[in-house]
């Protein structure tokens, strides 16, 4: 039965979060991406059994997608690094995009700035919306790389090699891979709470996905130019080869760790600018 | 929540941009010279000669600005930097890890076999560990300090002015740099060598190659972090993981398996002069063995440019610290000299 | 019979009256263009306040500062008690349809409403009731379970009036509420407004369809390009405006020179001479004609409509 409170003056925040991520995953653009995402290891899985074991004509394959070759468990990890190039940041930045600029467009900002959602709430809200994005996008990959690796491409019964040579049993593979996943998730982050930030300034969600997009790929132009290579540091896609490290022995922490604090420092950026706009914004 | 809390947080956040920024940039920043108590070069050489290499773990960054020609599959051969990973559990026993991109190369050693894997086309080559000697295995004693710079000083110190140059820190240790400067007789490119030579372990940390002409160091190698103590055993084996191919080495010692030391193979190379000018004249390597490893071998017949003179003709490599001479006949010549030596050794 | 109508009556109310929203002072203005100028005006508790002016009068603008979605450039904004920085506290206990309904077209009104219920402080517990309920209350629950993207720009009406209505509220602010309605609709807005007051909450609604505003409001605010021209009472300032009378009389000529004379302020109307209220009372008058000798058939006092107070409003301003 429905009961009227008259203390609070905002909703509980786990309701609000629980409808956001019902309204994220009930979008149909976003399960279409989450599809897409899905078929990435299954089309690497399938191409490589198509084309054969190691020393098929895969070697001039990117060098990843070779290793998988008989080393099913590599699938996901490979599926993942490759996603990253440009597929799980276009989902993070369509849901960013949606959450704010998207929600401007529909008039609906208003109806959740007036019900009212505090403003910082809202976009604490927000955040949690593309943080389940970025986790179901990421979970898609992986598990779906694990089951097709195992079923598709098999391997050496359960176990990886890496790119070292050693031979990881099924409890480390799958850590690797849980660990890439969680290390992506966080890289992802960092792009959508840019995008958010973005998102909070306009109301037109494709500025949003153009902004990430041409982010992504001016940052990849400057990494490409040697007389910046200052500003490599810098770039959020210069860590971005470091997800690779899970598949080396004994396991180097050191790209994993800079490249995470690096996401984390764009992280804070981002969410400090949104909040900072959302203060402010006109609903 | 006030108006002033959110400035306070918006300072705040702005103030973790600009520290993660400042971490994400900052260089290690040049420490202070540590004071250590005076020690001769002659000491200091010996104990680094007497010293025997414990077991370690490290990271070893190359810096390279040699100038030599970008040979496929051997990144850390071409200008650059590139980190190593490097482990020695001592009495031979060694693993060094070359990622680059997508791939690895590692080098494992267990006193008595030598692996080498590369993840590129998942092949393991077995040889026996020659010589027996310390640190890291194979084709590494390039890029190991250990190896290279103790090769450095037993190999310069007649002909040249050996001293301790003050301190340093290296790798968060405290280390005695040891300069070896040609004497003014050598004809050579080279200008300076540094090792730097941990304090406590006598253990070369840093080989540091300056060219005549420039500022900046030619090469650079050296630890960027060193852990003394035992290390994992099961790092120093190697078991070739299921769908390997698995060959033996190819050539003696080893030594021509990863294509870097052209004219080693087959029968070794002449010495010509000591010294910095110590010239090395060999042959190339035979066709079918080129055939074998198309993309370890560097095709020399591209590189360089013409010359000729009395000793016949050939193409010159020019590197700012060697200078290689490929003549057409199939003989090479190389050295730390200028390419005038390498013609008056030719023409012996 | 009192006169001076064109002075604005502002409904300020006295110390300790109820106001369900305040603003002092406000004004707006976005780069060189002033939305909204110096505006003072009480909604009082318990009203049902038209809000009219003709389109880019700043009506939108004024209840976007009222509910917080814009920031005003000067002057204060208080609602259901709340005031500056403490404005959304009042929130919960506000219904609002600005500027159009706005939903998501890939989600059916229900789930649209059941969305927003998530977000109102004041529901507590089970939403499908309240959201049924709305739902009902507005003659959506037949296309309750359709997706937005397929209703008639009515049917978004409704259901954005179904959204404000959510739970109960204190204050309602309905921003031209019977835009895209047909009459049907029309009426069912009329009857949720009646609702609304009968109930006790304060409604504010702005239209610029003055039949609208007459038949539901008590109280009227009249903008123009950004200023208040008037508010108050709807009767009053019909009252007010009602002022004067229609002489008819054959001898129209004769009337006005009468008149003059004595000091009324007479001029050619439509079936005769019409007099604003002037400093003389209508017995006076009706004296000064027979005294002259004008034939009357009929002396009527003008009933005044909220049409015409708001054009004389407007043209005059302009």
């Amino acid at each position: 039965m429905t009961t009227v409170e008259q203390a609070r003056t905002t909703a509980p925040f786990g309701r609000l979060a629980a409808a956001e991520v019902r309204w994220v995953l009930r979008r149909p653009r976003t399960l279409v991406l989450f599809a897409l995402l899905a078929l990435v290891p299954v089309a690497i899985g399938v191409g490589i059994a198509l084309t054969g074991g190691p020393g098929g004509g895969d070697r001039d394959g990117p060098g990843l997608v070779a290793a998988v070759a008989g080393n099913g468990l590599v699938l996901p990890i490979a599926a993942l690094s490759l996603a990253l190039a440009l597929l799980l940041p276009l989902t993070v930045a369509t849901a960013a995009a949606d959450a704010l600029a998207g929600e401007a467009a529909h008039s609906t900002l208003r109806g959740l700035l007036l019900a009212p959602v505090g403003r910082t709430r809202l976009v604490a809200m927000k955040g949690v919306g593309v943080l389940t994005v970025a986790v179901v996008a990421v979970l898609a990959v992986a598990v779906v790389g694990v089951v097709t690796g195992w079923i598709v491409v098999g391997g050496p019964s359960g176990t990886m090699i890496t790119l070292s040579g050693t031979t990881l049993g099924l409890g480390e593979a799958l850590g690797r891979v849980a660990l890439v996943a969680g290390w992506t998730i966080v890289q992802l982050l960092a792009v959508a709470a840019v995008a958010l930030a973005v998102s909070a300034f306009t109301e037109h969600p494709l500025v949003v996905l153009a902004a990430v997009l041409g982010g992504l790929i001016v940052f990849g132009v400057l990494a490409a130019i040697p007389s910046l290579e200052w500003l490599q540091p810098l770039l959020l896609t210069s860590g971005w080869g470091a997800g690779t490290d899970a598949l080396r022995d004994p396991l180097p922490l050191d790209g994993l760790a800079s490249s995470t604090l690096r996401a984390l420092v764009y992280l804070v950026l981002g969410a400090a600018v949104t909040v900072w706009r959302m203060r402010r914004r006109d609903g | 929540m006030g108006r002033r809390s959110w400035v306070g947080a918006g300072l705040g956040a702005a103030l973790v941009g600009a520290v993660g920024v400042g971490l994400l940039v900052a260089p290690a920043g040049a420490a202070a010279a540590p004071p250590l108590p005076p020690v001769s070069p002659e000491d200091l050489v010996s104990s680094v000669m007497t010293a025997r290499p414990g077991a370690f773990a490290g990271e070893v960054d190359v810096d390279n600005a040699l100038g030599l020609p970008a040979v496929p599959g051997v990144p850390q051969l071409a200008n650059g930097t590139s980190t190593i990973r490097v482990w020695s559990g001592g009495e031979g026993r060694g693993r060094v890890a070359i990622p680059s991109g997508d791939s690895e190369r590692t080098l494992v050693s267990d006193g008595t076999t030598r692996w080498s894997y590369d993840s590129r086309d998942r092949t393991a080559t077995r040889a026996p560990a020659g010589g027996g000697r310390g640190g890291p295995p194979g084709d590494a004693g390039a890029q190991d300090p250990t190896a290279a710079a103790t090769q450095a000083v037993a190999t310069l110190r007649q002909s040249s002015t050996v001293t301790v140059d003050g301190t340093a820190e290296v790798a968060g240790r405290a280390a005695y740099q040891l300069v070896l400067t040609p004497l003014p007789t050598e004809r050579t490119l080279l200008r300076e060598v540094r090792v730097a030579v941990d304090a406590e372990t006598r253990q070369p940390l840093e080989l540091t190659v300056l060219a005549q002409g420039s500022g900046e160091p030619a090469l650079q190698v050296g630890f960027s972090q060193i852990t003394y103590g035992p290390q994992d055993p099961a790092l120093f084996t190697f078991t070739p993981p299921p769908g390997t191919t698995v060959r033996g080495a190819p050539g003696p010692d080893g030594q021509h398996r990863d294509g870097q030391r052209p004219g080693g193979d087959g029968q070794r190379p002449t010495r010509v002069g000591d010294g910095w000018d110590t010239v090395l004249i060999g042959r190339a390597p035979q066709p079918q063995q080129g055939q074998q490893r198309p993309d370890g071998a560097p095709d020399l017949s591209t590189l360089g440019t013409p010359v000729s003179g009395p000793w016949g003709a050939g193409r010159v490599i020019t590197t700012a610290v060697a200078t290689v001479i490929v003549t057409d006949d199939g003989r090479i010549a190389a050295g730390a000299v200028p390419q005038q030596v390498l013609t008056e050794a030719l023409a012996r | 019979m009192t006169a001076a109508t064109s002075a604005p009556q502002p409904v300020t109310a006295a110390p300790g009256d109820a106001v369900a929203a305040r603003v002092r002072g406000l004004r707006k203005t976005f780069g060189a263009t002033v939305a909204i100028d110096d505006v003072d005006l009480d909604v009082p508790a318990g009203a049902v306040l038209g809000m009219l002016g003709p389109n880019g009068s700043g009506k939108t603008t004024l209840i976007r500062m009222l509910l917080g979605l814009t920031r005003p450039t000067a002057g204060t904004v208080e609602l259901l008690g709340h005031t500056g920085w403490d404005l959304a506290a009042a929130l919960p206990d506000v219904g609002a349809l600005v500027e159009g309904p706005g939903f998501h077209p890939f989600l059916t009104g229900r789930d649209n409403l059941l969305r927003c219920a998530a977000a109102e402080p004041r529901l507590v517990g089970d939403a499908r009731g309240p959201v049924d309920a709305a739902l009902e209350r507005v003659g959506l629950a037949d296309a309750a379970r359709r997706r937005y993207r397929g209703y008639s720009l009515g049917m978004k009406q409704r259901l954005g009036l179904a959204a404000a209505l959510l739970v109960p509220r204190r204050l309602v602010v309905l921003d031209e509420p019977t835009n895209g309605l047909d009459p049907a609709g029309t009426r069912d807005v009329r009857r949720v407004v009646a609702e609304l007051r009968d109930a006790g909450a304060t409604v504010l609604l702005s239209s610029h369809l003055l039949a609208e505003v007459e038949a539901v409001c008590s109280h009227v605010a009249v903008l123009q390009t950004g200023t208040l021209l008037v508010a108050g009472e709807l009767a009053a300032l019909l009252d007010a405006d009602a002022g004067g009378l229609v002489v008819s009389t054959p001898d129209v000529d004769d009337a006005i020179a009468a008149l003059r004379a004595a000091g009324a302020p007479a001029h050619r109307a439509e079936g005769g001479v019409a007099v604003p209220p002037g400093p003389l009372e209508a017995p006076q008058i009706v004296a000064a004609l027979v005294g002259a000798g004008v034939a009357v058939w009929e002396v009527h006092r003008r009933r005044a409509h909220l049409e015409e107070l708001f054009a004389r409003l407007t043209e005059e301003d302009a």
